[in-house]
This record gives C-alpha cells, sequence and structure tokens, in this order.
C-alpha cells in the first residue's frame, strides 16, 4: 500500500483512574454477569465428562478431541465459514460505497435515506428471511419476471435453497448495520482533506485507492469481522434457505446439547468457534499492523 | 416426531404460527429457570406402584396446572376452556420448538421448575425412563381410560405401561406419516421410490427431523429402528441419501414444507402428514393430500404425562381423564387434524377426521405403520442416536448421493 497520512501525536497524558471508572461500572458489571460468568461456565462444562444430559468429574479433554475429529464438524465449519466469508465480502464491498455517497454527495437526500436504512432494521428477521423466498423462489418475483420477458424457460433453481440464497439474504440483514458504522467512520474524512489529494494530482481512481481505503482500512476490517462471525454463527437463515447443504455449525451445538445431551462437546464445539473468530480477529489485526494502516488518524 | 415445528389445524393462523416459531424454535434452556408459580396442590409426585387398592376417582381440580409441550397439545378447545373454567384451574403453558426440548429443560433444572404434565411420543419412552423423569400415573384416578381402544389398553413394547403395569402415559391421540403432494401437480404415489423419479429431481422436501428421518428409511429397508443391527447403517444412509440427493431442501418444520407446497416450491414431501393437508387447506390451497404408501411407514403416538417433578399432581391426573372423555378427545382430534384413542370418540369425529385413519381396524393399519422405538442412547450391537445424528448431518452436508 502506498504511503498514507499519518499523525504526529503529542505525548500522552498520564491516566486518571478512579472516579472515572465509576459509570463504566454497571456496564462492566452486566458484561462480567451475561457474558463472562456464561462462558466461564461453558468453558468448564467443556472440560466435564458427559453423561446423558449431565456432566459429571474427572476433568478431561475428551469433548475438544470429539469436537475436532469430528468429519460432521469439519464439514459444517467449512460451510460457516464459506458463508461468512462471501457475505462479509459482499456486504463491506457495497456498505462501503453507500457510506461515502451518504457522507459526500447525498445533499439533502442523506436524512431521508438514513432514515430508511435505520427503518429496515425493525423488520422481524423472519419476515426478511421469508420475504426472500418469495422474491427467489420457483414461483417469486425473479423468476416471474424472468419467464414473462422470456429470457428462460424453466425457474433458475440455484437462487434459492443454495448458499447463494443464504448469503443474499445475510447481506441484506448485515448491510444496514455495515453501511451505518462506515458512514460514523467517514465522519471526519473531511473535504478539505479529499481536495488537498485532488490538488495534488490524485484521480478518483488514486483518491480511493491511496486516501479513503487506507483510512477506511481499520474501520471496514472491523465491518468485515462482525458480519464474518454473525454470518457464520447463524445457523436461522441456511435453515430456511440453505437447502440441503445450508447447514452450519451452529446447527450441531445446538444437536449436541438438545438432541444427545453432550453438553461438553457442545460447549466445546462453540468454545472452538469462539477461538476461531479471535484468530480472526488477531490475523486482520496482524494484516492491518503490517501494512502500517492500525495507527491512521484523522488529522484536524 | 421429535425434532419439528407443529403447528395446530385451523384454530392457528400462519402469521401467528411464524412468529412463534420464530421466537421459539432456536430457545434453548440451558440455564436452570425461575420456579414457576406452583398450585394449591402439594401432591408431589412418586414413582411407586399405583394405588391400586382406591376406587377410581377423578381427584378434585385446582389451582396452577403447569404444562409443558407442542402448543396445541394444551388442548386449547372450548370443551376444556370450560373444564378450566368450572374448576378454577389456570394452565400455565409452556411451549417447545422441537420434542429433546422436554428432556433438555427437565434436566437442564433438575425437574425444579414444577412442571405437572408434559407429552412424549412413543418413541422416547426408553429414554425418558432412564433419564427418570417420568413419574408414576394413578390410574385409580383417571377412570376414563376403560374407554380407551382396546389397541391402547396393551402395550407389549412398554411405552406407556411398564414392564410391572405401572403407567408412565396416558394415549390421547395419534398420527402417521405419508406423502404428502400437491394432487394438482403430480398423482398419488403408491410407492416411497415413486419420489426418486428423474421428473421430481428437486421438487420434494423433507423435515428436518433425523429420527422420524431414520425411523422411516428404516422401515421402508424392513428394519426396526429401534434395534437397527450396525451393520445395516451404510444401507439406511444409503436409502436415504437418495432421497435428500432429489429433495430441493430440507424444512426445518412441517409449516415450513406445507409453505413451499402452497408456493410451489416443491410438489411432494419425504416424510410428510396429513395434518398438512389442513395446513394448506387454511392458506388456501385445498389440492394437498397426503397418502400411506404400499411399504407403510411409521405411527407417532403422544402420551400425556406426569414428569417426576410435578407439584400439582391430581389436577393433572383430572386434565388427563378430561382429555379421555369422547366428546373432548374427538374435537381435539379434529383441533389437531389427528386421530382418537377413546372408542367412544369415532361416532363423534366429523368427517373430514374421520376418514384419515381407519378405526374398524386399528390393529391391521399400525401394523402398516407401526409404533417404533427411537435408536438407543448406547448401543454395542445396534445403531445408536448419535450415530445417526451425524449420519444425518452428513448426509445434509453433502446433498445427499
Amino acid at each position: 500500500m502506498a504511503s498514507v497520512a499519518e499523525e504526529t501525536r503529542p505525548p500522552a497524558e498520564p491516566r486518571r483512574v478512579g472516579r472515572s471508572i465509576i459509570p463504566a461500572l454497571p456496564a462492566a458489571a452486566g458484561l462480567v454477569a451475561f457474558f463472562l460468568v456464561p462462558l466461564l461456565v461453558f468453558a468448564v462444562y467443556s472440560v466435564l465428562t458427559a453423561q446423558l444430559y449431565d456432566v459429571s468429574a474427572p476433568f478431561t479433554l475428551d469433548a475438544y478431541g470429539e469436537a475436532v475429529s469430528s468429519r460432521v464438524n469439519r464439514t459444517l465449519a467449512t460451510n460457516s465459514a464459506v458463508i461468512g466469508l462471501a457475505t462479509a465480502a459482499v456486504t463491506v464491498a457495497v456498505g462501503l460505497p453507500i457510506a461515502y455517497w451518504l457522507r459526500r454527495s447525498a445533499g439533502r437526500l442523506r436524512i431521508p435515506v438514513l432514515f430508511l436504512i435505520i427503518a429496515s432494521m425493525f423488520a422481524s428477521y423472519l419476515v426478511r428471511i421469508y420475504a426472500w423466498r418469495t422474491v427467489l423462489g420457483a414461483n417469486g418475483l425473479i423468476n416471474n419476471g424472468l419467464q414473462r420477458l422470456g429470457l428462460i424457460d424453466e425457474p433458475l433453481d440455484f437462487l434459492l435453497y443454495s448458499r447463494f440464497a443464504v448469503a443474499v439474504a445475510l447481506v441484506h440483514i448485515f448491510l444496514p448495520y455495515v453501511v451505518l458504522v462506515l458512514y460514523a467512520a467517514m465522519g471526519p474524512l473531511g473535504a478539505g482533506l479529499l481536495e488537498a489529494a485532488q490538488d495534488l494530482g490524485a484521480g478518483s481512481r488514486t483518491l480511493w485507492r491511496r486516501v479513503i481505503i487506507p483510512l477506511m482500512a481499520a474501520p471496514a476490517a472491523s465491518a468485515f469481522l462482525f458480519v464474518f462471525i454473525l454470518s457464520a454463527s447463524d445457523y436461522v437463515t441456511p435453515q430456511f434457505l440453505g437447502g440441503t447443504n445450508g447447514v452450519t455449525l451452529g446447527v450441531q451445538v445446538q444437536v449436541n446439547f438438545r438432541t444427545l445431551g453432550n453438553y461438553p462437546v457442545a460447549a466445546a464445539t462453540s468454545i472452538l468457534m469462539m477461538a476461531a473468530f479471535l484468530a480472526c480477529y488477531l490475523l486482520s489485526s496482524l494484516v492491518l499492523r503490517l501494512l502500517r494502516l492500525q495507527d491512521i488518524r484523522f488529522v484536524n | 416426531m421429535n425434532s419439528m415445528n407443529r403447528t395446530r389445524g385451523t384454530g392457528f393462523s400462519r402469521r401467528e404460527f411464524l412468529r412463534r416459531a420464530g421466537l421459539t424454535t432456536f430457545t434453548i434452556g440451558a440455564t436452570p429457570a425461575l420456579l414457576a408459580a406452583c398450585g394449591d396442590d402439594t401432591t408431589p409426585a412418586t414413582t411407586g406402584p399405583a394405588n391400586a387398592g382406591a376406587s377410581p376417582s377423578v381427584p378434585p381440580a385446582s389451582g396452577t396446572l403447569d404444562y409443558f409441550s407442542w402448543e396445541g397439545y394444551d388442548a386449547p378447545i372450548d370443551e376444556m376452556k370450560a373444564w378450566l373454567a368450572d374448576n378454577d384451574v389456570e394452565l400455565n403453558s409452556g411451549y417447545i420448538a422441537n420434542h429433546d426440548d422436554i428432556q433438555a429443560k427437565l434436566k437442564a433444572s433438575n425437574n425444579s421448575e414444577g412442571f405437572d404434565l408434559i407429552t412424549y411420543y412413543q418413541g422416547y419412552k426408553p429414554l425418558y425412563a432412564e433419564l427418570g423423569i417420568l413419574a408414576t400415573i394413578d390410574d385409580s384416578k383417571i377412570p376414563n381410560l376403560a374407554g380407551l381402544n382396546e389397541f391402547w389398553t396393551n402395550d407389549p413394547k412398554h411405552q406407556w405401561l411398564n414392564e410391572d403395569g405401572t403407567r408412565t402415559g396416558v394415549p390421547w391421540t395419534f398420527g402417521s406419516i405419508g406423502i404428502t403432494y400437491d394432487s394438482t401437480k403430480i398423482d398419488e404415489m403408491s410407492s416411497w421410490f415413486d419420489l426418486l423419479d428423474p421428473s421430481l429431481k428437486g421438487k420434494i422436501s423433507m423435515p428436518d427431523d433425523p429420527v422420524g428421518q431414520f425411523t422411516l428409511t428404516a422401515h421402508i429397508l424392513d428394519l426396526d429402528p429401534g434395534a437397527c443391527p450396525k451393520a445395516n447403517l451404510a444401507d439406511v444412509v444409503e436409502l436415504n441419501s437418495r432421497f435428500v440427493a432429489q429433495a430441493e431442501s430440507i424444512s426445518p418444520s412441517f409449516g415450513d414444507m406445507t409453505t413451499k407446497l402452497v408456493s410451489g416450491d416443491i410438489v411432494a414431501c419425504y416424510q410428510g402428514w396429513a395434518a398438512m393437508n389442513s395446513f394448506a387447506a387454511a392458506e388456501g390451497v385445498d389440492t394437498v393430500k397426503t397418502n400411506l404408501p404400499e411399504e407403510g411407514s411409521f405411527t407417532f403416538a403422544d402420551m400425556y404425562a406426569i414428569p417426576t417433578g410435578a407439584d400439582n399432581v391430581d389436577t393433572a391426573h383430572a386434565f388427563m381423564n378430561q382429555i379421555l372423555e369422547p366428546e373432548v378427545n374427538a374435537r381435539l382430534a379434529e383441533f389437531l387434524v389427528g386421530a382418537v384413542t377413546v372408542d367412544a370418540a369415532v361416532d363423534l369425529l366429523n368427517e373430514e377426521t374421520l376418514a384419515l385413519y381407519p378405526y374398524e381396524d386399528i390393529e391391521g393399519y399400525l401394523a402398516l405403520a407401526p409404533l417404533y422405538n427411537n435408536p438407543p442412547i448406547e448401543s454395542d450391537e445396534f445403531v445408536t442416536q448419535k450415530e445417526w445424528t451425524d449420519a444425518w448431518q452428513e448426509i445434509k452436508a453433502a446433498g445427499g448421493a
């Protein structure tokens, strides 16, 4: 990547702890109670010995061995990764230009479009899934339209009950979040910075390649991870739209817990999924660091 | 049937079904829940022998009856609403999205939640017996048991009566699996193998019900799903894979399969259900039919049962006795598009519901569509539930054959 704007930071002031953390205590307590404690319970379950719908001593790593060696888990993990990566890539690729347009060119349309984006998030998750079935189905809007135009003789089967359908629905669901995140991140992307780049000879392609994308790399990476994690762990949409190969790893966690009563394997699979997502986060941080994009700040 | 969302006949709108399916489908009771408000009756559930010496009498019903099972199985029909009101019983219902929610929730809370009434499909009896979650039912408190069809008074497989004669379940309805299809698009099929016709590629569906899929496929291969030798697992996998390869999709519920039939995305179902005829009719499509192919299929019989943590046992007995009133049994079967187990209820059924099952020869019918046990949890000899569930996930992931 070409050089980007960097900031000369003044020396950091010493932090004041104590009273400053008091406002954060309720949120921290909530995080501990509703995230860390359940996570700890899960971790303990994952190293206990499985009984039928129960656990007991001794501690053992058998559940992790079973979770990793399971061929089913590996297949479903691949499904999850494919769906997650495809959804995240498309969502960020589509969301970035939309966010830029909203910031730079929308004008009077900015507020109405933002309102529409936010309003779309109020629709029920299941209603949106079923709406896509109406659009993508054999007798849906797209197939009917194409048949009436004479472009196809038979409905396009791949539109629905496929990974394509899952990705489309998930992009639709997560796009508003990505647009809003990137829109907020572009706040400091002032006209002066872009004009300065153009004054220095940057065309629109160079502007994007050497100014906008480097500045947006970290927020875009965050958005990408956000969508990837949620998509890869989603198992509602694949069940309704994914067809015979639309099963993701989350389903297997459910099966182990609910149908087989094997709590340790269910917990171990969940912990391993979390570890994989954490690894993705660390990898993205490393990539940004190597590309020297992680410390970019806007200059006022 | 276990891993499926069911919806109840004509007394349930599609919108409501979708809403509830979305809210309940993927909730897992992983942590101990708050104790429900308990009824006045402090008679605890026991696992001891029935009270054989007492004269038959229905105990007084009162207080709160905490129910946990399928929505609709809490009998929301006028006759039962009147009974609840007359006895000042408050029915507190918790609903499941999957049969496994029952044992998962009861075990997760160590039966401490005080549920008074549950149901179970007969195939689950061995598992529930092993988990120790079924209390003994006192026959002397349910005099209407005398009205059951003779078939339901015996139980050679011990699915509702234990070997020692004590009772764990009250059979009150049953139903069978068949081929559900859109009669305007295809003709009735006489064999399950007709679904493998190349012309139906990508036009069938099936529920995401591993036990149901295994039970049906094993039955077609003339194997007992509750005692299928491990050497035959590959045969079951191979045949099931062929059906999955024909499928456009695996549906999360029977309601979802109905939606696909109505929208024209599919024309037939492997592991269909007669109730889907009514679901489709409620959506304005009355051309969906269900038939039993020549190879037969399997039957599910639902039992009311009392979990061991129950604290309003007398009211639970009284409720079950009321369900076996002929009029109630008939109305409930119509509501659920199912079958009756009470002899006198047969003559009270409407024409449509009466036509679903051949009451003149129930025994012969159930020989063609037997009441099987689920695969065992553990076994060195037979295919276990885990082995089949893993195989099912692999079949799905591979898209079938």
